[in-house]
């Protein structure tokens, strides 16, 4: 059977599959941007407090994916709920420090502005501070989704949902009929899935860009400086720093 | 002519954990109802701290700050602030936000509803000098340093307060820029007559903007706290001098205008009638100088008895030029006026551009001295003398 003939033979379970694999993923991520939106609003204006946040979440990063899907079945069994926590520990990162770092390079004037003609904290935070970071947010939440859609195949091995199952399933009956094909679908299905999310998340990313009226049909007559996505990948600066 | 009281600064001290002086010390202060008061003093010195106390985004650690009779205190500070115009340097208006959204900020948060925020957001950028149609939907990227600083303004007018706390509003302009808004907002003051507390460390920006100025030492003690003449004619101690620098009777060549000094008149000819009447009367009164007129009385140039001669008795053409100053020009640009003619004198000119009479080095010199002799004589300080004595030797030679 080639490729292709597997693909077509096996379209349903495939297509169930991967949206499985595509639900788990931005549940984590969606849960992980709650909770790492909140731990930055409470840290960053305390540099002990920030660096302690990131320390922690960086080191839930260096925990093997094995291990801690294997860790999580003793108190969450197995299937959906490990597979869940495991990615939203995982995508806590990217998210936290790129907030903060979006949330600390705000000009500190217009923070001031806001008090100043008596904003209360909570609006000067929803209508100016988290628009004005949002750009790095984003940036943050698309690599916390890139990075967790690979280890939610690994989630497989703890009866979680998505495309892992083809790779592993190929995995162990190396030599087999459509051992090849199954780790083939798997592997190539998640970069596809990856690569179609993170371009969502990119259109997301336009569509909401502060001070921009949705319009993507006329070009730009200026474009925003800074603040986009330079500040990509979380930049070890800020765990270590003071 | 009684005015109220708008913002009464009882005993204000503000200490900070860990530090043992105050930054601010006990500081009172009274400020009337429509006035321009301007802080200066040296950076660090607390201007900025006492200001920021008034609204209250730095709390006072002990003393009263009334406001209309209100102690700040009494309200929430987020409700205090909304009643407040506050303008800084940086102006802080938000990026994401087009101008007429940043202007109806504080609206918005006071509940006005959408129709209102925007006539009033129109308003306003008309007020200041933007035209709604063209401005109202930019960013403020899309504008220049000016345009946002006129925006920053009206979004502190925005819910006409009658309070404005303005900290060095213009001083992140470059100087010509700076000088414009600063006239746009001393005649906007004009019709407005808020309350202004103003923030600078540039004290020809305090005389300029200032009703009354408070010349600030460290932790905010008031070193002087008068009239911008006042402080250029007597400064307090050599500290406030020293702050005023230089050149003050020079400075204060800028207050005070054309029509301050008495005039004094000068003979007029009109070349076409009686000259011979006019050459004789040059030729008694030996030395002096007379003006050659128009049918419309228009100068048109000096001339004395020697132009005359030279000129075998034609007027056209003869004698010197004149240099002209309207009656509501500043006494700096009469002195450069008069600097400029030969015979040491300006001629006002009235709207139409007609003689009403002359000013020269001599009658501003009477004026600045009456200015200082008159609150406290020989009060001056050794420095400030020897500015007049450079002043003095400006004037007469020519005549």
């Amino acid at each position: 059977m080639t490729f292709l003939e597997y693909l077509q033979s096996r379209r349903e379970l495939l297509l169930a599959q991967t949206l499985e694999h595509a639900t788990i993923v931005l549940m984590s991520v969606a849960l992980a941007t709650v909770i790492g939106v909140l731990i930055a609003l409470w840290t960053y204006r305390n540099p002990r407090a920030r660096a302690v946040a990131t320390a922690m979440a960086a080191a839930m990063l260096t925990i093997p994916s094995f291990a801690l899907l294997g860790l999580l079945i003793a108190p969450l069994g197995l299937g959906y709920a490990p597979t869940l926590v495991a990615l939203t520990m995982y995508a806590l990162l990217p998210i936290l420090r790129n907030t903060i770092v979006g949330l600390s390079e705000i000009d500190p004037a217009l923070t001031e502005a806001a008090r100043g003609i008596g904003m209360s904290r909570i609006r000067s935070l929803t209508t100016v501070e988290i628009p004005l970071a949002w750009p790095v947010i984003l940036t943050g939440i698309r690599v916390s989704t890139q990075m967790t859609m690979g280890i939610a195949a690994v989630g497989a091995y703890v009866g979680g949902p998505g495309l892992g199952h083809q790779i592993f399933d190929g995995l162990a009956n190396l030599g087999g009929v459509n051992s090849l094909n199954q780790a083939l679908v798997g592997t190539v299905g998640v970069i596809v899935l990856a690569l179609t999310v993170d371009f969502a998340l990119a259109l997301l990313g336009k569509l909401t860009q502060a001070g921009q009226r949705p319009n993507l049909l006329r070009p730009r007559l200026a474009r925003r400086p800074a603040l986009t996505p330079t500040t990509a990948v979380p930049s070890p600066s800020l765990g270590g720093r003071e | 002519m009684s005015r109220d009281v708008m913002i009464d600064l009882q005993q204000v001290s503000k200490f900070y954990r860990g530090q043992k002086a105050p930054v601010v010390d006990n500081m009172s202060m009274t400020i009337q109802q429509g006035e321009i008061i301007v802080f200066v003093g040296p950076s660090g010195c607390g201007k900025t701290t006492t200001m920021k106390m008034i609204n209250r985004l730095i709390e006072p650690s002990s003393g009263r700050i009334l406001i209309d009779g209100t102690d700040v205190t009494a309200l929430d500070g987020n409700d205090l602030r909304r009643q407040i115009g506050y303008v800084i340097q940086q102006v802080g208006l938000f990026p994401h936000m087009s101008v007429a959204t940043n202007v109806g900020l504080v609206p918005k948060m006071l509940g006005w509803d959408r129709k209102r925020i925007e006539a009033r957001a129109d308003e306003l950028l008309h007020l200041v000098g933007l035209e709604p149609a063209i401005y109202r939907n930019r960013l403020p990227r899309q504008l220049s340093g000016g345009q946002q600083q006129r925006v920053g303004v009206a979004r502190a007018l925005a819910a006409d307060p009658p309070v404005m706390l303005m900290d060095e509003p213009f001083g992140a302009t470059d100087p010509m820029t700076r000088d414009r808004l600063q006239n746009e907002f001393l005649r906007l003051q004009e019709q407005l007559r808020k309350t202004i507390v103003f923030v600078t460390h540039d004290f020809d920006e305090a005389i300029k903007m200032g009703t009354r100025i408070a010349v600030l030492g460290e932790r905010s003690k008031i070193r002087q706290f008068d009239t911008p003449e006042n402080l250029l004619a007597n400064p307090a101690d050599s500290t406030v001098a020293q702050f005023i620098g230089r050149g003050a009777r020079l400075k204060q060549l800028d207050l005070r205008r054309v029509d301050a000094i008495a005039w004094e008149d000068v003979p007029l000819i009109q070349p076409d009638k009686a000259a011979n009447g006019a050459k004789r009367q040059l030729e008694q009164t030996e030395g002096s100088s007379a003006l050659t007129v128009d049918a419309d009385n228009r100068p048109l140039r000096w001339v004395n008895a020697h132009d005359l001669a030279a000129g075998a008795g034609a007027l056209d053409g003869a004698g010197q030029t004149v240099t002209t100053v309207e009656p509501q020009a500043t006494l700096r640009d009469a002195l450069d006026a008069m600097l400029a003619s030969r015979d040491g004198a300006a001629v006002v000119v009235d709207e139409d551009g007609r003689y009403a009479g002359t000013v020269t080095l001599d009658g501003l010199m009477q004026v600045i001295h009456h200015a200082s002799e008159q609150e406290e004589p020989g009060a001056g300080v050794p420095d400030q003398r020897a500015g007049a004595t450079t002043a003095a030797e400006l004037a007469p030679e020519q005549r």
